[in-house]
């Protein structure tokens, strides 16, 4: 039966390839595959050739002969293993805490579908799941090592790093599952789910208390000193690792760990039997402790699924079942039908996109910087805060469009619907803008104010930054972001609307170099848009600036400027929209997924 | 009234939809049949300004769906197989959301029966997602009869409905024939044709193959007999093969 299961996870892997493979014969998958595996080489694969400084101390992967001795530098080794061990044990305690459902397998819908009526026994079920979870822990082995190759203290080569990730992802996932089943177990004996938390919580703090009363008073003093390798933050770190009582606990762990962290080859080895024998109880364990789990196997696939087409339908995720609320606003049968988008795609969003929940943050925002300005010794804090408040504007201008996605990107599956209405292109593409760009502004709004009410706090700033100039520079910005989050939003829209297979390629989970690459096109693609609708806008309001500001003052050169750069947005975004809605016109979606 | 001149529709050197013409009068029922990959869906599509047509013309209550697609839109109300609905709008949300996009002034007093009508007066707070798929089908259509239209296109419209509800939507569609609407149906459940349709229309490969009135088309392929069923007529007409 075993050979049944096997057989169904390699084919479905090796389909998975190929269908990977065969979709590079379209340039659009061909050209993100080269630019993914470009940046997989140039950022990771590249660094497992020799650097010229290492060249003469490393060498490429190789056998494990070859297996070097730890590099630079070595003292930080039982530090490192220290602090992986007690990474591990906080790992497995929230195992033991966390879960408060029945144990389920994460069988997919159709695995469920196939398997579960077929003859196949309980335990061939979990020897599949676990069969999947190391064909995962080895991908994740794999990964890992592209991330950790450059932790050249560590000594050792890739396949030994490899083969280290594999024993601790392998545990990890053994301990994860045999823990829920014995939870399961615990739950049907009537040990609830907050007392066995505290039994579990308790249990660990008293160990680790224990330990700690065990050390010395040198041990027990964690104050950083002045030393250059942290050894009054480690030395303690690895004294109570390797105390009684909790090295102990730590014991299986640290065996977990022990060919990751092997220096040598001899090491290696030597560390290898006692790990698989960890791996070898908790196999047993699992095995010999498997609970019924058929029932909270098909709710968490059904969930799985609801989550995941929540992601695809670009909606967002629901942790309870789902529930209408009051709409945004009251929407009566006339006017401007692209409000009634704006109206949907509210609803769509969280609860908290409401006038009230804005005012009542900027009210706070205000009444937080008052006080920080009546705090001299908060002052520096207050700058910095503002500065931070800048950046965040910034980035919400840039990557805020990837999450604000309440537009036509969530409606692309109603498209047919969309199609019928009675409406013109232009405005169903404007009336889908309007939620996130609502929401992009709510956003640098409350940004700019904090900046704004915070910046000004700083009393050896420029003296060319006035307060007057300050808040008309502010004003400005905030009559302009609203046409910037619109014309932010046009570029991920336009990509939808353009490439809608694309669109669909990089909403696919699990995807390949070419699914990296297509991201990072789409990531350019809109920076260099924002380059180009910014500039003359921002070239215009810089250089009317420039010059009036002789003439006229420099608050009101700053409002003309404002002005002139909203005129350019306003144009470049009406153009971009009406452009838009003639694409929709046109699209054919199911033309489109079909080539 | 529906008139279709030559519509044609190509997704690259495949062609879909072959030089179709029909034309379907107020008050006609015309059932689109024909095996799996003929081109139903594609004519449908096309005729409810879903999808451009790659040539022909198409004329919806009298407005050119190709020079004036906003006022032929106006008029028609699309129904696909699968009811596409808002994941965070409740029932009556819906109804309010069409009601704006159509400008549909006392859409209150039109909303109300057509939820009685489809029994889904008493969800009208729930969200699709707590909806079966029969009832995600009823709101589907009372959203697109809210604001009267006058053409009608349903693709499979009885796809997931309970015998009750079969009953409930073949007599709706009769209803709405007999107010002097325009109805264009794509079913496989040719008894469902026989009992609501006054013309047919048999398509294969994308190209017509018959058409007319049932007893005209039953008459051309009867080969003598005298009565013959949609059935024996649709497979005497496909010739028993797909696309």
């Amino acid at each position: 039966m075993l050979n049944a299961l096997l057989y169904l996870r390699l084919t479905s892997f090796r389909n998975w390839l190929l269908s990977r493979v065969r979709r590079l014969r379209q340039p659009k998958y061909l050209i993100g595959a080269i630019v993914g595996t470009a940046y997989l080489y140039f950022f990771f694969i590249r660094g497992f050739t020799p650097h010229p400084q290492q060249a003469a101390t490393t060498r490429p992967m190789a056998e494990l002969q070859d297996v070097l001795p730890a590099a630079v530098p070595a003292d930080w080794l039982p530090a490192v293993a220290a602090f992986g061990a007690i990474a591990l044990l906080i790992v497995a305690t929230l195992m033991w805490v966390v879960p408060f459902e029945r144990a389920a397998l994460g069988f997919t819908e159709a695995e469920i579908a196939f398997l579960f009526p077929a003859p196949v026994t309980r335990r061939s079920l979990v020897h599949f799941r676990l069969l999947s979870s190391q064909l995962r822990s080895l991908a994740g082995a794999g990964v890992m090592v592209l991330f950790s190759q450059r932790w050249t203290f560590l000594g050792g080569n890739a396949l030994t790093h490899a083969v280290g990730w594999w024993f601790v992802f392998s545990t990890l996932s053994l301990h994860f599952t045999g823990a829920n089943f014995t939870l399961t177990r615990l739950a049907d004996l009537g040990v609830g789910g907050w007392r066995r938390r505290g039994l579990v919580l308790g249990g660990v703090a008293a160990i680790v208390a224990a330990t700690w009363l065990r050390l010395s008073a040198a041990s027990r003093t964690l104050l950083p000193g002045n030393d250059a390798n942290f050894s009054t933050l480690t030395n303690p770190a690895i004294d109570l690792t390797t105390t009684a009582p909790l090295s102990w606990l730590l014991w299986p762990l640290r065996q977990v760990l022990g060919p990751f962290f092997a220096i040598d080859a001899r090491a290696f080895w030597l560390a290898l039997s006692p790990a698989l024998a960890v791996v070898t109880l908790h196999y047993l364990w699992v095995v010999r402790s498997a609970v019924a789990f058929e029932d909270s196997s098909v709710e968490a696939a059904q969930k799985r699924r609801d989550r995941l087409d929540a992601w695809h339908a670009g909606g967002r995720r629901r942790s309870g079942p789902a529930q209408g609320r009051a709409a945004p606003f009251a929407l009566g049968a006339g006017g401007r039908p692209e409000l009634a988008f704006l109206w949907k795609n509210l609803l769509s969003t969280w609860p908290y996109f409401t006038p009230r929940v804005w005012l009542g943050c900027a009210g706070g925002i205000i009444l937080g910087a008052v006080w920080l300005r009546t705090q001299p010794d908060l002052r520096a804090l207050a700058v910095g805060a503002g500065g931070i408040a800048l950046m965040f504007a910034g980035y919400t201008a840039v990557v805020g469009p990837q999450f604000a996605r309440q537009d036509i990107r969530s409606d692309l599956a109603n498209t047919d619907i969309l199609k019928t209405y009675p409406l013109a292109g232009w405005q169903i593409i404007l009336g889908e803008l309007l939620a996130p760009a609502a929401i992009l502004t709510g956003v640098l709004w409350l940004t700019l104010l904090a900046a704004a009410v915070l910046v000004g706090s700083d009393p050896v700033g420029p003296a060319w930054l006035t307060a007057p100039l300050r808040i008309a520079g502010a004003v400005g910005l905030a009559i302009l972001a609203p046409a910037l989050a619109l014309i932010q939003l046009i570029v991920p829209n336009a990509a939808a609307l353009l490439f809608p297979s694309w669109f669909q390629a990089t909403r696919t989970r699990g995807g390949g170099p070419e699914v990296i690459g297509q991201r990072m096109i789409f990531f350019f693609a809109q920076m260099l848009t924002m380059v180009l609708a910014l500039l003359p806008a921002a070239g215009l309001a810089a250089l009317l600036i420039f010059i009036l500001q002789w003439l006229i003052g420099p608050v009101t050169a700053v409002a003309v400027g404002t002005a002139a750069a909203l005129v350019i947005l306003v144009g470049e975004f009406t153009v971009a929209v009406w452009w838009l809605g003639g694409r929709f016109e046109k699209l054919d979606l199911t033309a489109e997924l079909r080539s | 009234m529906i008139e279709v001149h030559g519509l044609t529709k190509r997704y690259g050197d495949f062609t879909a939809v072959r030089d179709l013409s029909l034309r379907v009068g107020s008050g006609e029922v015309l059932g689109l049949v024909g095996p799996n990959g003929a081109g139903k869906t594609t004519t449908l599509r096309c005729l409810a300004g879903i999808i451009p047509a790659s040539a022909g013309t198409i004329h919806l209550a009298g407005h050119d769906l190709t020079a004036t697609p906003v006022a032929a839109k106006r008029a028609l109300a699309f129904f696909p197989d699968e009811p596409r609905l808002f994941e965070y709008l409740t029932v009556r949300q819906h109804l309010n959301f069409v009601a704006r996009i159509y400008g549909v002034r006392n859409h209150e007093t039109i909303a109300q029966p057509l939820l009685e009508e489809f029994e889904i007066a008493d969800k009208a707070d729930q969200l699709p997602g707590e909806l079966s798929r029969g009832m995600k089908q009823k709101l589907a259509i009372a959203c697109g009869l809210l604001h009267g239209p006058q053409v009608l296109f349903f693709d499979e419209p009885l796809t997931g409905l309970d015998p009750l509800g079969i009953r409930r939507m073949k007599n709706s569609i009769l209803q709405r024939a007999r107010a002097g609407a325009t109805i264009v149906l794509s079913s496989h459940l040719l008894h469902l044709l026989e009992e609501v349709c006054t013309h047919v229309l048999i398509l294969k490969k994308g190209e017509k193959i018959a058409d007319g009135t049932i007893p005209e088309v039953a008459a051309r392929f009867s080969q003598g007999e005298p009565t013959v069923n949609l059935e024996e007529v649709f497979l005497r007409a496909t010739g028993g093969t797909e696309g």
